[in-house]
C-alpha cells in the first residue's frame, strides 16, 4: 500500500542520510529518527504523510481539524508544486520576491559537509556558499530602502535596546527583507539563530551575508527534507545558548522545539508566528491545553490584513496579468468571483483602468456593497460567453468549471487570485480532445477541437505569487508587526500574557501603522488634552473600539 | 410634572449625543423624563441611526388649524375613532405620499409578497414609536399585511407628517401624532397608544426608547407579555444595555442600529452621496479642481472622500489614527494636519466625532470664500462660539447658509450652524430608509416567531443570517444575481449553502 511504500521510502531516505552526516550531528538526528518512530506507530505516520498540504489546501486543512495537522506530526516539505499550493494566504508575502541570484545546481556538495568559516572566524552557521556575502549585502541595502519603518525603529529604539537579553530563535523565509528584520533585532539587542522555513525560498546570498556579520544562519535554497530539519535543529540545540524567544512561520521550528526540546520552553517568554497554518496549530494546541507559553498572532493584525489582500492584490491584479500577457484593460469586459478583500481590491484596480467589471458573490451583503460601488453582479454563466477575463478570488472550489471553459470567447484569460489552486477546475482540461501549449512561462493555451484558445495563468494557481512579486512595502508591514510583537512580548511584565493566544494589541497595530506613514510624508494629527478627554481616549491611542474592523 | 423637568433636562439636548454616552452618570437614565424642546435641541440630540427617519418629512403647515387634535372628534370613512391625527381629510394626499415612498421600498413589497402566504406575524401585537412619516407607513403597513395589529405613536414632536398619519389612520391602523405635539401631547399619545381597552401589545418597535421608558415606568405588568424589543437608535440601543447591565431589562431586545448592512448604509453609502448634494444645494459649488480637506477618515470621511475625488476634487485628509491615515495614503490621499493646508484649501468638511476640530485660529487663516461644514453627527467639530465676536459680522445668504466677515473683508462661508449637513442640508434616501426598515421587520418576525427560550433577557445583534436576509432583499433594485453555491462547494467551504457566509466578526 501506498502508507507502507512512503513509510520504508523514508526509513530509506533517512538511514542513507545519517551514513553521510557528521558524527555529531548524526547522533542527535538519529535519536530524532528513533524518538519520532517510537512516538508514531503507522498509522499516524501515514496520516502524517497523507496530510501533506499537496493534496489538500489549507483552507480545507482548517476545516478538518481533527484529522489533520496537529501538532505531533511531522509536515513535510516535498515538490515545489505542493508548496506553493500549500503556501497560506499570510504566508503569500513572505515567498516570492526572493530571487536568487546564483544557481543551487552549480555546486553539489552538500552545504552541511562543508567547512566555512565567516569574517570573524566564526563557523556556527551553515549556508551555500558564504563568499556570496558581499553579493548579499547589496540585496539587504535595497531592501532597506523600502522598508524605512524597520529602521526607523531601530533608530527610534535604538538607545533603550528593548531585545536586550532577547535570544530569538528563527524559522521564515530567508529572503532580503527577513534579513533587514534579523539585523533590526539584532540592532535592537538581541541574539539570533535563523533557519528557513521554506526549503526553496533561501537567497543564498543573503543567508551569506548574516552569517558574514555573526547571525548563526542555517539555511540554503533546495534543502532536502532532511536538510530542513536538520536546520532547525542546530538553530536551537547549540552549546550555551538558549532561545527565550520564537519568530515562526509555518509553526515547524515550534513544532521541532515542543516535540524534541520541551524543556527550552522552561525559558521561553512567547512565540511570535505569523502564517494561517501556524497560528491554527496554535490555537489547537491552546484548546487542548498543550499550550506552555504565550503566542502572538501577528497574521490578524489589521494592518497586516489589509495589505496583504486589499492593497497587494490592487496592485498584483495588474501586474500580474501585464507580466504574462501584456494586455490591456480599457473597455475589456472582466468577471471577478468574489466580492471579499481580494475581489474588492481587483475590482477597484480594473475599474481604475477603464475596464468593464462584473462580479458574483454568493454573500448578499458583499453582493449589495459591489452594486453600491457600481459594479455589475451577476452570475457567472449569464456573462461567461463575453468576458475577455476572468478571476477567481473566491476561497471556493470549482468556481469555473469545464462547462463554463467551453463557452468562454477566444482568446479569454482565465487566472486566480484565490489562495488555493482549487477555484479553476484545472484537470477537467486534461481530456485528449484539448491541446496544451507553453507559450510562455506560466502561460498556457488550452486549445479546443475547432480553434478557440483559452489562456490559463500559472495553472491556476495564485497569480501573484506565480507571475508578479510582493512588494517590499508589503512584507515591511509584516516584519514590522513581528519585531514589534517580539517586543511586546519580551517586555511584557510578567503575568500580562498567559499560556494563550493573543492578538497583537491594537497600539501596537496602530504603532505599526504609524510607522510606514513617513513614507508617504503623512502629517498625522494630535488630539489635544481637551479633544481625547471629550472621546474618553488616550491622547496616543488605541483610537479605536476593539471590534472596529477599519 | 413634564414641565418641570424640562428645563434641566434640555440641558442634556445642549451637550452632544456622544457625550452623553460617555458621561453616562449625570444623564439618559430611564427614570429621567426626556423632554422634546426646540428644534435646534432636537436636530443637536439625534443619533447618526436615526437621521435616516427624519429629514424628507414633508409636512403640511401644522399652524393651519390652532385646535389641539386631542381636543377634535373625528372618525374615519368606516366609522372608527381610534386614532388621533391633525386632520383625516388629509388621507388622500397622505395615500400617494405612501405609493411614491413604495417604490423606492421595493424590499418591503417583495417582503409582503414572499412572507405574505404564510403571515408569520399573526397573533403579534406591536405597539411602535418611530418617526411617522411616509417610509414608516410602508413598514407599519408590512407589518399589518403580515397579520400584526399595530398601534403607533411619533418618536418625535416634531417630524410627523400629518396627512400620511391621516392616511394610516384611515387605513384602520390607529395612529397618535400630528406635526408640532407639546411635552404633554407626546406622552399623551404614547400612553394612549398603549392603554387601549383590551388590547395588549406583545412586541415593541421603538425609536429612541421613549415608548420602552413610559411602558416600563407606567405599566411594568405589560412586560409579561412582551415578547421582545427592537431598538433602532443609538441612545435607545444604549439605555438598553444599561437596563440589561442592572438586570432590569425584563424581555429580549434586538438591537438593529448595529446590524452591518444598517451600519454601512447609514455611514458609508449615505454620505458618500449627501456630501455632494449638500453641498450643491446649499452652494452651487463645483468640485473639479477643488482642494478640499476632510478632517477624519471612519465610514463618513471614506464616503466623503471617495466621491469628491470622483469628481476630481483635491483631497486632502486629517486623521488622528495610524491605521486610518495609511488607508488614506493607501487610497492616494494626502495626509496632513489642517494647519499645513488651512491657508490653500477651498473646503472644509469635518466628520472627526470630536470636538473642536476646527478653531478660531484655523478660521482666521481660511481664504476668502471658504466653504465650512460638518458631516459628523454633533455639531461640536467646529468652535462656533469663537465666531460670535464683536468683531466678525454674520450675514444669513440662504437657509442654512451664513457668511461670516472679518474685518479686512474676508468672507467664509458657515453651512447649517456646524449641524450635520446631511441632515440639515440634502434629504436621506427612501432606499436608506428601507434598509433600516426592513430590518425592523425582520427582527420583528424573528423574535415573534422565535422558539421560547432562544432569546434571553438580553440584548441581541440581528443574526448575521438575518442581515443577510435584508440585504439579499435590496437586490433585486440593482437587477443584481447572486450566485448559489453548489452542495459541493458548501461542503468545502463548511458553511451551509443557504447562509450565514461570514463569520461574525467579519466586517
Amino acid at each position: 500500500m501506498s502508507e507502507a511504500a512512503g513509510d520504508a521510502k523514508l526509513e530509506v531516505k533517512q538511514a542513507s542520510k545519517e551514513v553521510k552526516e557528521s558524527e555529531n550531528a548524526a547522533e542527535k538526528y538519529s535519536a530524532m529518527t528513533v524518538s519520532k518512530n517510537s512516538e508514531m506507530n503507522m498509522g499516524e505516520l501515514s496520516s502524517a504523510f497523507s496530510a501533506v498540504p499537496t493534496h489538500k489546501p489549507v483552507k480545507k486543512q482548517i476545516q478538518f481539524v481533527e484529522d489533520k495537522q496537529e501538532f505531533s506530526r511531522f509536515p513535510t516539505k516535498t515538490g515545489r508544486r505542493s508548496l506553493s499550493r500549500s503556501i497560506s494566504q499570510s504566508s503569500t508575502d513572505s515567498y516570492s520576491s526572493a530571487a536568487s541570484y546564483t544557481d543551487s545546481s552549480d555546486d553539489e556538495t552538500s552545504p552541511r559537509d562543508k567547512t566555512q568559516v565567516n569574517i570573524k572566524g566564526s563557523s556556527d552557521f551553515c549556508v551555500k556558499s558564504i563568499k556570496q556575502a558581499e553579493f548579499g549585502r547589496r540585496e539587504i541595502e535595497i531592501a532597506e530602502q523600502d522598508m524605512s519603518a524597520l529602521i526607523s525603529l531601530r533608530k527610534r529604539a535604538q538607545s533603550e535596546k528593548p531585545l536586550a537579553g532577547a535570544k530569538i530563535v528563527g524559522c521564515t523565509h530567508i529572503t532580503a527583507q527577513t534579513a533587514v528584520l534579523i539585523e533590526t533585532l539584532v540592532a535592537l539587542g538581541a541574539q539570533c539563530r535563523w533557519t528557513a522555513c521554506n526549503i526553496y525560498s533561501t537567497q543564498n546570498e543573503v543567508a551569506a551575508a548574516l552569517s558574514e556579520t555573526g547571525v548563526a544562519v542555517f539555511a540554503w535554497k533546495g534543502e532536502s527534507e532532511d536538510d530542513f530539519w536538520w536546520c532547525i535543529d542546530r538553530c536551537v540545540n547549540t552549546e550555551g545558548w538558549q532561545p527565550n524567544m520564537i519568530l515562526d512561520d509555518g509553526g515547524d521550528l515550534t513544532h521541532w522545539v515542543y516535540k524534541k526540546y520541551p524543556n527550552v520552553f522552561k525559558k521561553i517568554r512567547g512565540i511570535v508566528e505569523e502564517s494561517v497554518t501556524g497560528v491554527h496549530r496554535l490555537y489547537q494546541l491552546s484548546k487542548a491545553g498543550k499550550l506552555c507559553v504565550p503566542a502572538m498572532n501577528v497574521n490578524d493584525s489589521v494592518t497586516k490584513q489589509k495589505f496583504d489582500n486589499l492593497y497587494c492584490c490592487r496592485e498584483s491584479i495588474l501586474d500580474g496579468l501585464k507580466r504574462t500577457t501584456d494586455v490591456m484593460f480599457g473597455g475589456k469586459q472582466v468577471v471577478v468571483c468574489g466580492y471579499g478583500e481580494v475581489g474588492k481590491g481587483c475590482c477597484a484596480a480594473l475599474k481604475a483602468l477603464g475596464a468593464i467589471v462584473y462580479v458574483t458573490e454568493i454573500d448578499p451583503i458583499c453582493a449589495l456593497q459591489a452594486c453600491m460601488d457600481g459594479f455589475r453582479v451577476v452570475k457567472l454563466n449569464e456573462v461567461i460567453r463575453q468576458v475577455d477575463v476572468i478571476i477567481t478570488c473566491t476561497g471556493n472550489k470549482n468556481v469555473v468549471t469545464r462547462d463554463q471553459l467551453d463557452r468562454m470567447k477566444n482568446g479569454s484569460i482565465v487566472c486566480n487570485m484565490g489562495h488555493s489552486n482549487t477555484e479553476i477546475d484545472v484537470a477537467s482540461l486534461r481530456t485528449p480532445e484539448l491541446t496544451w501549449e507553453r507559450v510562455r512561462s506560466q502561460v498556457d493555451h488550452v486549445i479546443w477541437p475547432d480553434g478557440k484558445r483559452v489562456i490559463l495563468l500559472a495553472e491556476g494557481r495564485l497569480l501573484n505569487l506565480s507571475c508578479s512579486t510582493v512588494p517590499t512595502f508589503v512584507l515591511s508591514i509584516t516584519a514590522t508587526t513581528q519585531a514589534l510583537a517580539l517586543i511586546e512580548l519580551y517586555n511584557a511584565p510578567e503575568g500580562r500574557y498567559k499560556q494563550d493566544v493573543y492578538l497583537l494589541p491594537k497600539k501596537m497595530d496602530e504603532y505599526v501603522a504609524s510607522l510606514h506613514l513617513a513614507t508617504f510624508d503623512a502629517h498625522l494629527t494630535e488630539l489635544s488634552d481637551e479633544q481625547a478627554k471629550y472621546l474618553g481616549l488616550n491622547k496616543n491611542g488605541p483610537f479605536k473600539p476593539n471590534y472596529y474592523r477599519y | 410634572m413634564a414641565k418641570q423637568h424640562s428645563c434641566s433636562n434640555s440641558s442634556a439636548f445642549q451637550q452632544p449625543h456622544w457625550m452623553k454616552i460617555q458621561l453616562n452618570d449625570q444623564k439618559q437614565e430611564f427614570n429621567k423624563r426626556l423632554t422634546k424642546a426646540s428644534p435646534h435641541s432636537l436636530s443637536q440630540s439625534m443619533s447618526h441611526s436615526s437621521t435616516d427617519s427624519i429629514s424628507s418629512a414633508v409636512s403640511s403647515k401644522s399652524s393651519e388649524d390652532e385646535s389641539s387634535p386631542q381636543d377634535k372628534l373625528q372618525k374615519t370613512s368606516k366609522g372608527l375613532s381610534d386614532f388621533c391625527v391633525k386632520n383625516i381629510k388629509q388621507a388622500d394626499f397622505g395615500r400617494r405620499e405612501i405609493e411614491i415612498a413604495q417604490q423606492e421600498m421595493p424590499a418591503l413589497m417583495i417582503l409582503r409578497k414572499r412572507a405574505g402566504g404564510e403571515k408569520p406575524l399573526v397573533g403579534a401585537k406591536i405597539v411602535g414609536c418611530t418617526h411617522i412619516t411616509a417610509q414608516t407607513a410602508v413598514l407599519i403597513e408590512t407589518l399589518v399585511a403580515l397579520g400584526a395589529q399595530c398601534r403607533w405613536a411619533a418618536c418625535n414632536i416634531f417630524s410627523t407628517q400629518n396627512p400620511v398619519a391621516a392616511a394610516l389612520a384611515e387605513g384602520g391602523i390607529p395612529v397618535f401624532a400630528w406635526g408640532g405635539e407639546s411635552e404633554d401631547d407626546f406622552w399623551w399619545c404614547i400612553d394612549r397608544c398603549v392603554a387601549a381597552d383590551s388590547w395588549q401589545p406583545n412586541l415593541i418597535l421603538d425609536d429612541g426608547g421613549d415608548m420602552t421608558h413610559w411602558i416600563s415606568k407606567k405599566y411594568p405588568s405589560l412586560f409579561t407579555e412582551i415578547r421582545g424589543i427592537v431598538e433602532e437608535s443609538v441612545t435607545g440601543v444604549y439605555r438598553l444595555y444599561q437596563l440589561s447591565q442592572v438586570g432590569k431589562l425584563w424581555v429580549p431586545a434586538m438591537n438593529v442600529n448595529d446590524s452591518v448592512t444598517k451600519q454601512k448604509f447609514d455611514n458609508l453609502y449615505c454620505c458618500k452621496e449627501s456630501i455632494l448634494d449638500g453641498l450643491k444645494r446649499t452652494t452651487d459649488i463645483m468640485f473639479g479642481g477643488k482642494q478640499v480637506v476632510v478632517c477624519g477618515y471612519g465610514e463618513v470621511g471614506k464616503g466623503c472622500c471617495a466621491a469628491l475625488k470622483a469628481l476630481c476634487a483635491v483631497v486632502y485628509v486629517t486623521e488622528v489614527d495610524p491605521i486610518c491615515a495609511l488607508q488614506a495614503c493607501m487610497d492616494g490621499f494626502r495626509v496632513a494636519t489642517l494647519s499645513e493646508v488651512i491657508r490653500q484649501v477651498d473646503i472644509v468638511i469635518t466628520c472627526t466625532g470630536n470636538k473642536n476640530v476646527v478653531m478660531r485660529e484655523h478660521f482666521d487663516r481660511m481664504k476668502s470664500g471658504c466653504l465650512v461644514c460638518n458631516m459628523g453627527h454633533s455639531n461640536t467639530e467646529m468652535d462656533l462660539a469663537s465666531l460670535r465676536t464683536a468683531e466678525l459680522k454674520w450675514e444669513q445668504v440662504r437657509p442654512h447658509v451664513d457668511q461670516v466677515s472679518w474685518p479686512d473683508g474676508k468672507r467664509v462661508v458657515l453651512l447649517a450652524e456646524g449641524r450635520l449637513l446631511n441632515l440639515s442640508c440634502s434629504t436621506v434616501p427612501s432606499f436608506v430608509v428601507s434598509i433600516t426598515a426592513t430590518t425592523q421587520a425582520l427582527a420583528l418576525i424573528e423574535l415573534h416567531s422565535a422558539p421560547q427560550g432562544r432569546y434571553k433577557q438580553d440584548v441581541y445583534l440581528l443574526p448575521k443570517k438575518m442581515d443577510e436576509y435584508v440585504a439579499s432583499l435590496h437586490l433585486p433594485i440593482f437587477d443584481a444575481h447572486l450566485t448559489e453555491l453548489t452542495n459541493d462547494q458548501a461542503k468545502y467551504l463548511g458553511i451551509s449553502k443557504h447562509g450565514p457566509f461570514k463569520h461574525n466578526y467579519y466586517r
